[in-house]
C-alpha cells in the first residue's frame, strides 16, 4: 500500500496511507512515551497525563474535544503502554482539520488545571481498583515485577495505588512538558485524503510547534536471570491461574521470526495489535490439545509481549476446577521441553505461517485498525516493519524455532506465578 | 450508497452481500433462532450446542476441523445469546469456499461426541464460577433477572446455572440440535472483498445443500411484568463495587425506538458518556465508567446504567444518577443536546461502518429486524425527523428511576441507599 512519509522541521514524523475509496480517517498520534519512562514514587504518571489530554488546554476549553468528535458521529479514545501512549480520533474524511486541531493542542497546550488534576485522581484510582476486581491482573503485576527488578518493565502502565493516591500536579505537568514534543512524537494518517493537501494541513497545525531536548536514552538493563523466580499468590478467587514467562530480546532482534512462530505453535496467533482478536481463540496448538482437550484448563494463551526493550513470552492458563497447578505446570513444561527438543513438522509449521499471514490482514480491517498497527510497529521498529517481518516469518524453518525454543525457554531463567484461589466470603 | 443484495435460497436462507474492496478480506456473521428462547424449559441447552458445534461431525474430528480452519488462517465462532445461534468467521477471499463449507458441516453435521460434551461441562461450570465471581457480571446478570423475572429467556443466564450444566445430557443437546438448527430462518452476512460470483458459487452454493425440514422459528414467550426492586451483593474481597440500574424498554421495532435510542446517546453515551459521565466521572471523579446503554430485542429491550465506583463513594454515585434521572424531567435536553446527538447519529454511519466486521454486523441486524436492505439510506432521515420533543417526552417516560430496579455488587458492606 502507498505510503507517504515525512518529517518536518521541528521532527514531528508523518506517515500518512491514503485510501481514496474510505470514506472515513483515522489520525494517530503516538509520544515515544509510556511506562518505561517513569521512575518509582511516579508510577502512573503517563497514564493519568494521558487521562488530563481530554481536558482542553490551548484553543480547546473543557469538554470540546468530545463535543467536536461527538458532533462529527466520531469516535476517540487513548492508550498507554509500557512503551507508548497513543490518541487517536477515527472521523468522517471531511473532517481532518477537527483531528489536527484536537493532537496539535493536545501536544503542548494541555491545560492541567488543578482542580482538574484532583478530580482525575480518583477516576485513575477507581480505574485501577476495576483491575484489582480482576485475579488476572494480580496475576499480571506480579508477574512482571518479578521478571523485571531493575528495569521499569517492573510496574504496569497503571501504576501504583500509593503513587496515584500521592502524585501532585506540578510532576505530572513536567512529565508531560518534557514527552509531548513534536520530536519525541509521531502522526500515522489513514483514509479519504489527499497527500498534498493532507501534508499542507498538516504542516499549518504543528509545524509551529517548538521541539523538546530529545529525552534521555532507556539506560536501564535488566541484568540476565541467574534462576528461576516463583511466586504464589493466595486470594480469593473462582479458579487457580498459571503465568509462566520467559525473557525474550526486544522487537528488533532477529530472533524475532522465529519467536512469532514459537508461539503460534505453542498458544495460537491473534495478531500484532492487542484488540484485533476479539474473543476468538486457537484450538489448533499444543497448549490447547494438552491442556484443554485433556480437560486439565478451561483457557490457555501464549504471546509474544514485544516491546522495546527485552521483554517476555508469557502463557497463561486458566485451570480446570479439578486439576492441579502442579500438574499443569508439568504439562506445560512437557511441551516445552518437547518443542526445545525436536523440530516441528512442516504441516504444522506451514499453519502458523499460514495464521500469521492471514491475521496480518485481518488487522487491517478499516482506518483504526490499520492505524493502529501502523502506530505499534513504529515504536517498536518502523511502520512498514510488518511486511519485513511477514516476508521474514515465510522463511524460517522448524530448525530455527527449535534454535529460539532452546535459546529462550530456560528453565533458569523463567518466572512463575501461581494464583491459588481461595474459597470466596460469602 | 450501494445497497446491500439480499438473496432468498430455496431452502429459506437469507443471504445479505456488501462488497467493501478498501477491506482486503472477508467477514461473516449469521445467526440461526435457536439460543435461549428456543430452549423452553431445557435451560442451558443452547449454550451446550453453541459451544459444541466447532467439536467434532461426521466426517470431521475436533482437532481436524481446528487444523483445517486454521491452516487456512479461517476463525469461526459460534456464540449462545438470548434470541439465536449467532455466528461468525473471517477469512480471505480464497479460503471462503472452505470456511463456509465448515460452518456448513458445524451446522448439519455436528455429532457432540461425549468426551467433547464433558469437556464443555466443566468449562461452562468454570466460567459460572468465574462470572460469580465477577462483580459487573454479577450486577447486568441480577440485574437482568429483576428486570425479566421468572426466568424468562431475556433475564436468565444463557448459561442456565450449576445444576442445569451438571443435568444437561448429550442426546439433550442432539435432540435441541435436531429441531431448531437448520435454514429456515437462517440469516448470513458476509462483507469484503466479495462479488457476485463468488457469493454465489462458494457461498449460496454450500449453504443451499443445507436441508430444510419446515423448523418453526420459535416465539418469544409472553413479557412477565417487572417489578422494581433493589439488591445488593456482598462481595467483601473486591476493591470496587458495580451498579446496575435498569427497565424494560420497546422493542427493536417499536414506533418510540429511535427517539429513546437518541435520548439514551444524550443520557449516558455521547463524548465519555453523555449527561451522566459529566456528572459522576467529570464533575464528581467518582467512577472510570458510568454509561448508559440500550439493548433492544425482537420483544423488549433492556435500558440500563452501569457504574463502577469505590465503596466509599457508593452514596454519593447513587445519588448523582437519581439526579440525572430527575434531571429528565427538571432540566430537559437542550435543543443544543439533541443536536449534538441527531449530528453524532448520523455522522457515526460513516465511522461505524468503516470495518468488515461492523458492516456485517448491520448487514445481520438490517435482515434480522427487518429493517429493510435500504435502511442505511433512511437512516439519516430517520434521525432527523425526531422532534426535540419527542427525545424528551421518551427520556422521561423510559428513564424512570420509579419504574427502575437497581443491583449493587461489590464490598457493599452496610451501605444501603435507594435510588
Amino acid at each position: 500500500m502507498a505510503t507517504h512519509v515525512e518529517t518536518l522541521e521541528n521532527g514531528l514524523k508523518v506517515i500518512l496511507r491514503p485510501i481514496p475509496e474510505a470514506t472515513a480517517l483515522s489520525t494517530w498520534v503516538t509520544y515515544r512515551v509510556g511506562s518505561r519512562n517513569e521512575v518509582p514514587g511516579m508510577t502512573g504518571s503517563t497514564h493519568w497525563v494521558e487521562h488530563m489530554l481530554f481536558k482542553g488546554g490551548g484553543k480547546l476549553g473543557k469538554g470540546d474535544i468530545d463535543k467536536f468528535v461527538s458532533r462529527l458521529g466520531g469516535k476517540l479514545n487513548g492508550f498507554t503502554h509500557t512503551d507508548l501512549t497513543s490518541y487517536f480520533t477515527t472521523l468522517p474524511a471531511s473532517a481532518m482539520d477537527t483531528a489536527l486541531l484536537i493532537e496539535s493542542e493536545r501536544m503542548r497546550n494541555a491545560a492541567f488545571d488543578p482542580k482538574e488534576v484532583d478530580a482525575e485522581r480518583t477516576v485513575v484510582i477507581s480505574e485501577r481498583e476495576g483491575a484489582e476486581n480482576e485475579p488476572e491482573f494480580a496475576v499480571e503485576e506480579e508477574l512482571w515485577a518479578l521478571a523485571f527488578q531493575v528495569h521499569p518493565y517492573h510496574w504496569t502502565a497503571i501504576g501504583y495505588k500509593q503513587d496515584l493516591a500521592r502524585l501532585a500536579r506540578d510532576p505530572l505537568y513536567e512529565h508531560y512538558h518534557r514527552f509531548y514534543a513534536p520530536n519525541n512524537a509521531f502522526l500515522v494518517m489513514v483514509g479519504g485524503f489527499d497527500v498534498a493537501v493532507a501534508m499542507q494541513h498538516i504542516r499549518e497545525a504543528f509545524a509551529p510547534l517548538r521541539p523538546e531536548a530529545p529525552p534521555e536514552p532507556m539506560r536501564l538493563v535488566e541484568p540476565e536471570q541467574a534462576g528461576e523466580r516463583r511466586s504464589d499468590l493466595r486470594k480469593p478467587g473462582a479458579a487457580d491461574l498459571l503465568a509462566m514467562a520467559w525473557h525474550i530480546p526486544p522487537f528488533v532482534h532477529e530472533d524475532t521470526p522465529a519467536l512469532v512462530l514459537l508461539a503460534t505453535i505453542l498458544g495460537g496467533w491473534r495478531g500484532f495489535t492487542p484488540f484485533a482478536a476479539g474473543e476468538w481463540r486457537s484450538r489448533s496448538n499444543r497448549l490447547y490439545r494438552a491442556l484443554v482437550e485433556t480437560k486439565l484448563a478451561t483457557d490457555v494463551t501464549v504471546r509474544n509481549e514485544f516491546r522495546v526493550d527485552p521483554s517476555l513470552l508469557v502463557a497463561n492458563v486458566t485451570l480446570a476446577p479439578k486439576a492441579s497447578l502442579e500438574r499443569v505446570e508439568e504439562v506445560v513444561n512437557r511441551e516445552v521441553e518437547r518443542i526445545r527438543k525436536g523440530v516441528a513438522a512442516q504441516a504444522e509449521l506451514e499453519r502458523a505461517k499460514r495464521q500469521v499471514r492471514a491475521w496480518y490482514r485481518y488487522e487491517h480491517d478499516g482506518v483504526t485498525y490499520q492505524g493502529m498497527l501502523l502506530s505499534l510497529l513504529e515504536v517498536l521498529a518502523s511502520w512498514d516493519a510488518g511486511d519485513a517481518l511477514l516476508a521474514k516469518i515465510e522463511k524460517v524453518r522448524g530448525e530455527h524455532v527449535r534454535d529460539v525454543a532452546r535459546r529462550y525457554l530456560v528453565d533458569d531463567a523463567r518466572c512463575i506465578v501461581r494464583f491459588h484461589h481461595q474459597e470466596v466470603p460469602g | 450508497m450501494i445497497l446491500p443484495d439480499r438473496t432468498v435460497l430455496d431452502n429459506g436462507a437469507v443471504l445479505v452481500s456488501m462488497a467493501l474492496p478498501t477491506n482486503p478480506f472477508i467477514a461473516i456473521r449469521g445467526s440461526v433462532p435457536s439460543g435461549v428462547v428456543a430452549e423452553g424449559k431445557d435451560f442451558g441447552v443452547a449454550e451446550f450446542m453453541a459451544r459444541l458445534l466447532l467439536s467434532g461431525t461426521r466426517r470431521s474430528s475436533a482437532a481436524k476441523i481446528s487444523d483445517r480452519l486454521e491452516g487456512i488462517g479461517a476463525t469461526v465462532e459460534f456464540h449462545n445469546s438470548e434470541e439465536a445461534l449467532v455466528f461468525q468467521g473471517r477469512c480471505m477471499r480464497e479460503t471462503v469456499g472452505p470456511t463456509v463449507r465448515t460452518i456448513v458441516e458445524c451446522l448439519t453435521e455436528s455429532t457432540f461426541p461425549p468426551k467433547e460434551v464433558e469437556r464443555v461441562r466443566g468449562e461452562i461450570l468454570n466460567d459460572l464460577r468465574i462470572e460469580a465471581d465477577d462483580t459487573r457480571h454479577r450486577a447486568l446478570r441480577a440485574l437482568s433477572a429483576a428486570v425479566f423475572p421468572r426466568d424468562h429467556p431475556y433475564g436468565r443466564d444463557p448459561k442456565g446455572d450449576e445444576s442445569r450444566a451438571r443435568a444437561i445430557r448429550r442426546m439433550d443437546v442432539v435432540d435441541f440440535h435436531e429441531t431448531y438448527v437448520g435454514p429456515e430462518s437462517m440469516i448470513v452476512a458476509v462483507t469484503g472483498d466479495v462479488d457476485p460470483e463468488l457469493i454465489e458459487e462458494d457461498i449460496a452454493a454450500p449453504l443451499s445443500r443445507m436441508r430444510a425440514n419446515g423448523r418453526v422459528a420459535p416465539a418469544v414467550p409472553p413479557l412477565p411484568v417487572h417489578r422494581p426492586r433493589a439488591s445488593w451483593i456482598s462481595m467483601p474481597h473486591k476493591s470496587q463495587a458495580d451498579i446496575a440500574i435498569g427497565t424494560q424498554a420497546p422493542p427493536r421495532r417499536h414506533d418510540d425506538y429511535y427517539a429513546l435510542h437518541l435520548a439514551d446517546l444524550v443520557f449516558g453515551r455521547i463524548g465519555l458518556f453523555g449527561r451522566l459521565g459529566r456528572n459522576l466521572r467529570d464533575e464528581q471523579g467518582l467512577a472510570y465508567y458510568a454509561f448508559s446503554s440500550l439493548e433492544a430485542r425482537t420483544a423488549a429491550g433492556l435500558w440500563s446504567i452501569a457504574a463502577g465506583v469505590n465503596p466509599a463513594n457508593l452514596e454519593k454515585a447513587i445519588r448523582g444518577i437519581r439526579n440525572e434521572l430527575d434531571r429528565l424531567r427538571t432540566d430537559p435536553f437542550t435543543t443544543e443536546e439533541v443536536r449534538d446527538g441527531k449530528d453524532n447519529q448520523v455522522g457515526s454511519l460513516i465511522v461505524s461502518l468503516e470495518r468488515n466486521a461492523e458492516v456485517a454486523a448491520e448487514l445481520h441486524r438490517m435482515e434480522y429486524y427487518g429493517l429493510g436492505m435500504d435502511f442505511l439510506e433512511r437512516y439519516a432521515d430517520i434521525v432527523r425527523g425526531l422532534s426535540d420533543d419527542r427525545v424528551r417526552e421518551v427520556a422521561r417516560k423510559y428513564f424512570d428511576p420509579a419504574s427502575c430496579s437497581m443491583v449493587v455488587a461489590g464490598p457493599v458492606g452496610r451501605t444501603r441507599v435507594a435510588l
